[in-house]
């Protein structure tokens, strides 16, 4: 089976890595789209910089939205582990992955062994009801809360004007269950992620959050909507001191989410070179760009329109790796489940380093 | 390969008087002069002062709260100047890269990251595996965890303790412990908002004290060679030195470190009710052997506070500069606070800075005080060389002074303290003492046998010049550093401890994470291998 190609042709490895170090060595500005475990985006990251490239990560729309929330204003944030043994009172925000499901119904399905020890309960403040966040409120019992014609930073601004005792215009359906609810718990947990609604409405809740602390305890688990992305970007804080989106000139990083925006710079014609990357597998890059690819995707096929495609595995499925896990919040070592022949990221993107002119290794 | 640095004066107080003689290296451990052998390479090293590679004992250069601070502060890369360059990665701020980048250029070879929390150990040692030239070593936190907590709650055996101590280290890789405002986190999530020495966690009925106390035994029963690291309760507050006097008195015979003691060195006297109370703890470590500390010296400017002590961090929400925070109540151990905060020369920030000073200069024996910013929470680390300055020179202290707070200076005791550190009691303080804490006996010395790493500083009037871009650094025999720019780019180890795991233990801690927290425990370890550089770690002999 053949995980390299030119084209559309197989070829070997060999001659794939040679080929798309050509096209890396005579790019002006390269960008790369991430999606790959630590070690991937370490390599990655060091080659960007020695391109003179930017990257962001595949997930990069939502990711910077989550990334606003903490360059803009911070917040309070405990961890799963902590919501599920303290935790007597879980309020979902918004939207959540269906990644995420899974915890969220072993919390319902679970008590607090530390703390109040009530009985959990779970809320659900959300804006316009959608058929999925209104399936998983449903199974899991999450009791409502909800205005008419309120979007979900209107109808968190209603809920904290009502903690103060403010005066309101509008109302929520359960308020006074909640309240009565809020008024027993210990440790009251909001459950958020960046597909829950825009930046506003997440530091609406922050806002919310801070107010009950004031008096009494409260926090937030924040569950990233994609497990990878929020990996990628740890990574990238410790590697460059920046989020993605960010960028290399003359070896210096600088980080802004408009200028290093490598989907607008494939649309605007400022990048020269997009190295795609993709270990989920079944997933084709992005439209809108006419500049020349190279594909690190996990497939049996040349990806449609690059000059050069590598088959690459994914971090515990393929092999061995490091991932980011929001059942932990931390990074997690993940084993192989199904090993297999594919190569990791970090070794073809090593490869390419390699091959590149003056054939330096980098420094991950 | 044997290289010989000649002409030098080699201060090295742990084999002998300051004196003008060769250093020899051979294939990266120093040698006494080989008899008629030529050396490889030569190095004049003449009109300069040739040192063991400096240790940082406590320096938060890694881990989750470290990048937090990162991501919620992408414009403080300022704070890390000057930039270094030509080695891949060194010119991002703040990264891991620049941190060996510009710790190796001041000569320092081997730095502790005192704040890891275990269940987030794996994400620690990522980080400070990208970070090259030097050598690095965690400190693992206890004290905040229900484990911990409940073995006291239930007065378990100390043997139990201890097990679990020695699995914590070994499954964190850490060379130490830390426990951090003891049993403070945990009642903060129960909504206690202060702690001292003698509160009581709820829900476990254990003191603080007695965390400390049974931490500080355990640590001690089980050889390790660092003391218990302890950062006691009421950080920063007025009134903060009682407890830590109370803390100092508290060792009973038996070692303990103190971490930053500037951040207890207030009384309560004067119109604002905030003093020095520095001469007083002075007098009380001068006066017991059992203690250690660090200062946690405070400098001016822009920085960020990054602490586990989640409690007092939520604190000092309302003093954020820029107004934008971070706090994580985490599992057990884990969590803190991110708190930017820019020290003034105003009343508060004066008074700091020379309590930090003031503790520098009158506990006598260098043995027992380490030289620390706390990075980065009293200053950054490339602060250092300007602190080496007013440590050696009592008119750079003056002239500074003059630029200070008069009132807050004025309650202090620092106008009238002229020691001035000699070359020899910086050797000490930074390299020979810091060893002899951590039980590295490869290091910090120059005698034959030792590692070499070795700092080289060009003399001259500007102290601070001296020690910001070192003339040459060895790492490992590997010269890294010349002229104050790193030439050699090479990767250090993790040190650790390995205390073999008590199979019960395992158990109990299997069945532990699968109750309390649904997961198997294989999602809270992981093997060397996860890190993917050859031979991240390198274990200490206890």
């Amino acid at each position: 089976m053949s995980v390299a190609w030119i084209g559309s042709q197989p070829v070997p490895l060999t001659d794939a890595v040679r080929n798309a170090a050509k096209l890396l060595a005579s790019s002006r500005c390269p960008v790369f789209t991430l999606d790959a475990d630590v070690h991937g985006t370490r390599s990655a990251i060091a080659l960007a910089e020695r391109l003179g490239g930017a990257y962001d990560h595949a997930a990069g729309d939502v990711l910077a939205k989550e990334v606003a929330l903490f360059t803009d204003h911070g917040g309070m944030f405990t961890t799963p582990g902590e919501a599920r043994r303290r935790s007597s009172l879980i309020v979902i925000v918004g939207e959540i992955p269906a990644a995420h499901h899974e915890l969220l119904q072993a919390w319902a399905d679970s008590q607090p062994d530390l703390g109040d020890r009530h009985k959990r309960s779970l809320f659900h403040i959300g804006g316009i009801e959608t058929t999925e966040a209104g399936r998983l409120a449903r199974k899991l019992k999450a009791i409502p809360l909800r205005g008419e014609g309120l979007s979900l930073p209107a109808a968190l601004g209603v809920l904290r004007a009502a903690l103060q005792g403010q005066r309101i215009a509008a109302s929520l359906s359960n308020i006074e269950r909640f309240k009565k609810a809020l008024a027993t718990a210990q440790f009251p947990v909001f459950v958020f992620s960046g597909t829950s609604g825009d930046t506003a409405g997440l530091v609406m809740l922050q806002g919310l959050i801070a107010d009950l602390n004031k008096t009494g305890r409260a926090s937030s688990v924040f569950l990233p909507a994609d497990d990878d992305a929020w990996g990628t970007a740890l990574t990238s804080l410790w590697m460059t001191g920046f989020p993605p989106r960010t960028g290399f000139s003359n070896s210096l990083p600088s980080y802004d989410p408009g200028r290093w925006d490598i989907q607008r710079m494939i649309r605007d014609k400022e990048a020269d070179l997009h190295v795609w990357m993709s270990t989920r597998g079944g997933e084709t890059p992005p439209l809108g760009g006419k500049i020349p690819l190279i594909s690190l995707s996990k497939t049996n096929a040349p990806t449609s329109g690059a000059k050069v495609t590598i088959s690459v595995g994914k971090a515990g499925i393929d092999h061995d790796g490091v991932s980011y896990s929001s059942r932990t919040g931390t990074f997690r070592a993940v084993q192989a489940a199904q090993p297999s022949q594919l190569p990791s990221v970090s070794s073809i993107i090593g490869q390419l380093a390699e091959a590149l002119p003056g054939k330096k290794a980098l420094p991950c | 390969m044997l290289i010989r640095l000649t002409g030098g004066e080699v201060v090295d107080p742990v084999n002998g008087a300051t004196a003008k003689r060769d250093v020899w290296i051979r294939d990266g451990l120093l040698v006494d002069a080989p008899k008629g052998a030529t050396a490889d390479e030569t190095h004049d090293v003449s009109g300069c002062i040739v040192m063991a590679g400096a240790i940082d004992i406590h320096s938060h250069i890694g881990g989750g709260n470290v990048n937090t601070a990162r991501l919620l502060l992408p414009e403080h890369h300022r704070a890390h100047l000057p930039r270094p360059a030509n080695t891949p990665l060194s010119n991002a701020g703040w990264s891991t890269f620049q941190t060996g980048t510009l710790y190796a250029q001041m000569g320092f070879t081997t730095v502790v990251e005192p704040a890891m929390a275990p269940y987030a150990a794996l994400h620690t040692h990522l980080e400070l595996a990208d970070i090259p030239i030097i050598d690095k070593a965690t400190l693992a936190i206890l004290g905040n965890d229900d484990f911990t907590l409940s073995l006291l709650r239930d007065s378990k055996s100390k043997a139990m303790l201890d097990d679990y101590v020695a699995w914590i280290i070994g499954s964190s890789r850490a060379l130490g412990v830390k426990v951090i405002n003891a049993g403070a986190a945990a009642a903060f999530k129960e909504n206690v908002r202060s702690f001292s020495l003698d509160d009581i966690v709820p829900e476990y009925g254990v003191s603080s004290r007695k965390i400390v106390k049974s931490l500080q035994a355990s640590v001690t029963r089980l050889g390790v060679p660092h003391p218990l690291h302890v950062h006691a309760n009421n950080l920063g507050i007025a009134g903060s030195a009682d407890t830590a006097a109370a803390t100092i008195a508290a060792t009973e015979g038996v070692p303990l470190h103190l971490a930053h003691l500037q951040f207890y060195g207030y009384g309560t006297e004067g119109k604002r009710k905030f003093s020095s109370e520095a001469a007083r703890l002075a007098e009380a470590v001068n006066a017991n052997p059992d203690v250690t500390i660090d200062i946690g010296q405070v400098m001016f400017g822009q920085t960020v506070t990054i602490s586990s002590d989640v409690m007092r961090q939520f604190s000092a929400i309302g003093n954020a500069s820029p107004k934008k925070t971070v706090i994580l109540d985490g599992d057990g151990n884990g969590g803190g606070g991110i708190v930017p905060y820019r020290y003034k020369q105003d009343y508060y920030g004066s008074l700091q800075w020379a309590v930090g000073l003031e503790l520098f200069l009158l506990i006598t024996d260098p043995w027992r005080v380490y030289f620390t910013t706390d990075h980065p929470n009293g200053a950054p680390f490339t602060a250092y060389p300007e602190l080496f300055e007013l440590l050696m020179s009592s008119n750079a202290r003056d002239a500074k002074s003059t630029e200070l707070n008069a009132t807050a200076l004025g309650l202090t005791t620092l106008a009238s303290v002229r020691r001035e550190y000699t070359l020899e009691e910086i050797a000490i303080m930074t390299r020979a003492a810091p060893a002899k804490l951590l039980g590295l006996k490869d290091r910090g010395h120059l005698g034959a046998g030792a590692i070499a790493d070795v700092a080289v500083y060009r003399k001259g009037r500007d102290i601070a010049k001296m020690f910001r871009e070192a003339a040459l650094v060895f790492k490992n025999g590997d010269l890294v550093v010349k002229n104050g720019k790193v030439t050699h780019y090479r990767w250090g180890k993790t040190l650790r401890l390995n205390p073999p795991p008590d199979k019960a233990m395992v158990k109990r801690m299997q069945a532990y994470h699968e109750e309390r927290y649904g997961l198997s425990l294989d999602w809270f370890t992981f093997p060397d291998s996860a890190i993917q550089r050859p031979d991240p770690f390198a274990e200490v002999i206890s």
